[in-house]
């Protein structure tokens, strides 16, 4: 079952064209990696995905219904429910503990405190970060910071997870651990889709497309 | 609806210091609102109060000017005019007594005249009083210190002096021999029987009462009236009734409204000029919830487009600021309210002798709970105001432009 389904996507800001046409799909259970160089518009084409950026021409299909970009309620029960982001920085909120971070997408899908708490906690606590829920997040180190944003990511239980560079500010050490929980979350079904211009973790999804210049250039399966 | 408030008294307590100061300033204007209103409608209100207690609701009198001509005309030996007085008072009395919205009704016959006391003269506007009939039409006894007004039924040359006459003249007791000069020249030995303190300091310092038919005998107008007053049911209903009294009435009915006008139209601009000062000292705290609203979103600039891409959505981001200026609003309104409050406490126990258009021992102050409600309308409509550009420029963040400058 197609998760995401993109065609004739074209993006321009200004008189410059930054996606020239894309099809792509992207079925349930899939790992994929989106390479290319800086500028090819593999962000671009995120942002679209998780429909947080309205293209210039084409259509986007989630879950086989067609989105319309002008209803800003829709995109964003959708993004809320189904979508989970992950950035290269954490974007955590300072002024809440870890666990008040990873409880607020599940606060605003409306889940009762007690329930998204305790989800918040086995989410923490899977990803090694128990005994450290209530601590503010300038008092953890950047490896935990995106580890976080992975549990904040997943408390809605999303079909889809958007990374963009995810390890993209993190050391060897803390990159591995990061791509490891990937790996551990697509096991258990969770569709991923994640940028990165390193070749190396993108060898740890199931496909890669490689864009170039605002196309597809290649898209294969590991 | 959670998610918003979850999020705005977060982003309000991590500013302690800036949120405080909006609190604070929002607070200052709302109790400089309920301050001054409650002074400046105490001091108008008791004004007003006197006024309709003292003073006839309604008044007939002879049209506009012609007491000054009567006064010309006896200097040069002319007679009086019949204009000059009402003509058929007794009548008009027991027709007016009849009238189904009027409480009392009684004649007196005002003029001018000096009181003369060892070298001390004092100007003075004499009312000549019927002691038995004035009561039904005014509430005079209320303001008469020893309660003698009936002495000026048994005593013709009585007269009661207005406190601040008496204090211009130096008599401070009881039966005192004062002289009267009428406008015409004649000249009558009076004795003190009374003080009469309305508060009002232009009536205290000009009015003297004496019996109406010692003034007819002095003033050589036997069996004459200038003016008839009337005591209403309804004060409010004065300025309605005179118009339809006016009907029919060859001389000119007055309420209390219209013979008060120019006090009326002062407070008027003085309730102007105080609601701008408010105004102002609101602006200038709006100004204030602005400018932290407003660095708030350009400081959660990334914050607001993570709030986004989590699904938040644009009208939830313009609540979650909105709430913020409501929060600030409320609780400058609470702070400003007890503040408010403790300084009307302050006020009232505050034993100061106030002088002006009125006279006091200390301020008069209305404790009305309006000016609190007003007070919080006031402040949550300007910090919401406030709040509503910040808000509007917060939703319309694009979350991918923000994405894309980290």
């Amino acid at each position: 079952m197609k998760v995401l389904e993109l065609k004739g996507i074209k993006k321009s800001i200004g008189q410059e064209q930054i996606l020239k046409g894309i099809d792509l799909h992207v079925s349930m259970g899939e790992f994929v990696a989106v390479v290319g160089a800086s500028g090819s518009g593999k962000s671009s084409m995120l942002y679209i995905m998780g429909l947080l950026d309205k293209p210039t021409e084409g259509e986007v299909f989630f879950e086989g219904e067609k989105i319309d970009f002008s209803n800003d309620v829709k995109l964003s029960q959708i993004r809320n429910k189904k979508i989970g982001f992950v950035f290269q920085f954490h974007y955590l909120l300072p002024e809440f503990n870890l666990l008040e971070n990873v409880m607020l997408p599940a606060i605003k899908l409306g889940m009762r405190k007690d329930e998204a708490k305790e989800r918040a906690y086995e989410l923490l606590k899977a990803l090694g970060l128990g005994g450290k829920e209530g601590r503010k997040i300038y008092q953890i180190s950047g490896g935990e910071m995106q580890r976080v944003a992975i549990a904040r990511a997943l408390i809605n239980e999303p079909s889809l997870l958007l990374a963009d560079e995810p390890t993209g500010n993190l050391d060897s050490k803390n990159t591995q651990a990061v791509m490891n929980i990937f790996q551990e979350i697509n096991a258990k079904g969770t569709t991923i889709v994640m940028v990165t211009h390193e070749m190396d973790l993108a060898f740890r999804s199931k496909r890669i497309v490689e864009m170039r210049d605002g196309q597809v250039l290649s898209d294969r399966l590991l | 609806m959670r998610h918003v408030l979850f999020v705005a008294f977060r982003m309000l307590l991590q500013r302690k210091r800036q949120t405080l100061v909006s609190i604070l300033g929002v607070s200052m204007g709302v109790s400089a609102f309920i301050v001054m209103s409650s002074l400046m409608l105490g001091f108008q209100n008791y004004f007003i109060q006197q006024v309709i207690d003292l003073e006839p609701h309604v008044r007939i009198k002879p049209k506009e000017g012609q007491q000054e001509k009567e006064a010309f005309a006896l200097l040069l030996g002319e007679k009086p005019k019949e204009k000059d007085r009402i003509l058929g008072w007794q009548d008009m009395l027991t027709s007016l007594e009849g009238h189904p919205e009027i409480l009392g009704v009684a004649p007196r016959l005002v003029s001018r005249g000096i009181l003369k006391y060892g070298t001390k003269d004092k100007p003075v506007t004499l009312l000549g009083i019927d002691p038995q009939r004035e009561p039904k039409a005014s509430i005079i006894e209320r303001f008469i210190l020893y309660k003698n007004l009936k002495k000026l039924e048994t005593n013709r040359t009585g007269v009661i002096v207005g406190v601040l006459v008496a204090k211009s003249l130096g008599v401070d007791q009881l039966g005192k021999k004062l002289l009267l000069v009428a406008p015409n020249g004649q000249t009558l030995l009076v004795t003190v029987e009374d003080f009469f303190e309305s508060g009002i300091t232009n009536i205290d310092d000009t009015r003297v009462y004496i019996n109406i038919k010692t003034l007819q005998s002095l003033l050589d107008k036997q069996g004459e009236v200038n003016e008839i007053i009337l005591k209403i049911k309804d004060v409010n209903r004065a300025e309605k009734l005179s118009r339809e009294l006016q009907t029919g009435i060859p001389y000119e009915v007055e309420s209390w409204q219209k013979a008060y006008r120019n006090f009326l139209s002062i407070f008027k601009i003085q309730n102007i000029i105080t609601y701008m000062i408010v105004f102002a000292i609101l602006t200038v705290s709006a100004f204030g919830i602005f400018n932290i609203i407003m660095m708030t979103v350009l400081e959660k600039r990334k914050d607001i487009a993570i709030l986004m891409a989590m699904g938040f959505t644009r009208g939830d981001v313009l609540m979650v600021f909105m709430v913020e200026g409501f929060a600030i609003g409320i609780l400058g309104a609470a702070v400003g309210s007890v503040l408010g409050f403790g300084l009307q406490e302050y006020l009232e126990s505050v034993k100061l002798d106030v002088e002006g258009l009125i006279r006091t021992r200390g301020f008069v102050l209305d404790r009305s709970p309006v000016f609190y409600i007003y007070a919080l309308f006031f402040s949550l409509f300007f910090s919401l105001l406030a709040s509503l550009y910040p808000s509007y420029r917060a939703s319309r963040l694009n979350p991918v432009d923000i994405f894309r400058s980290q």
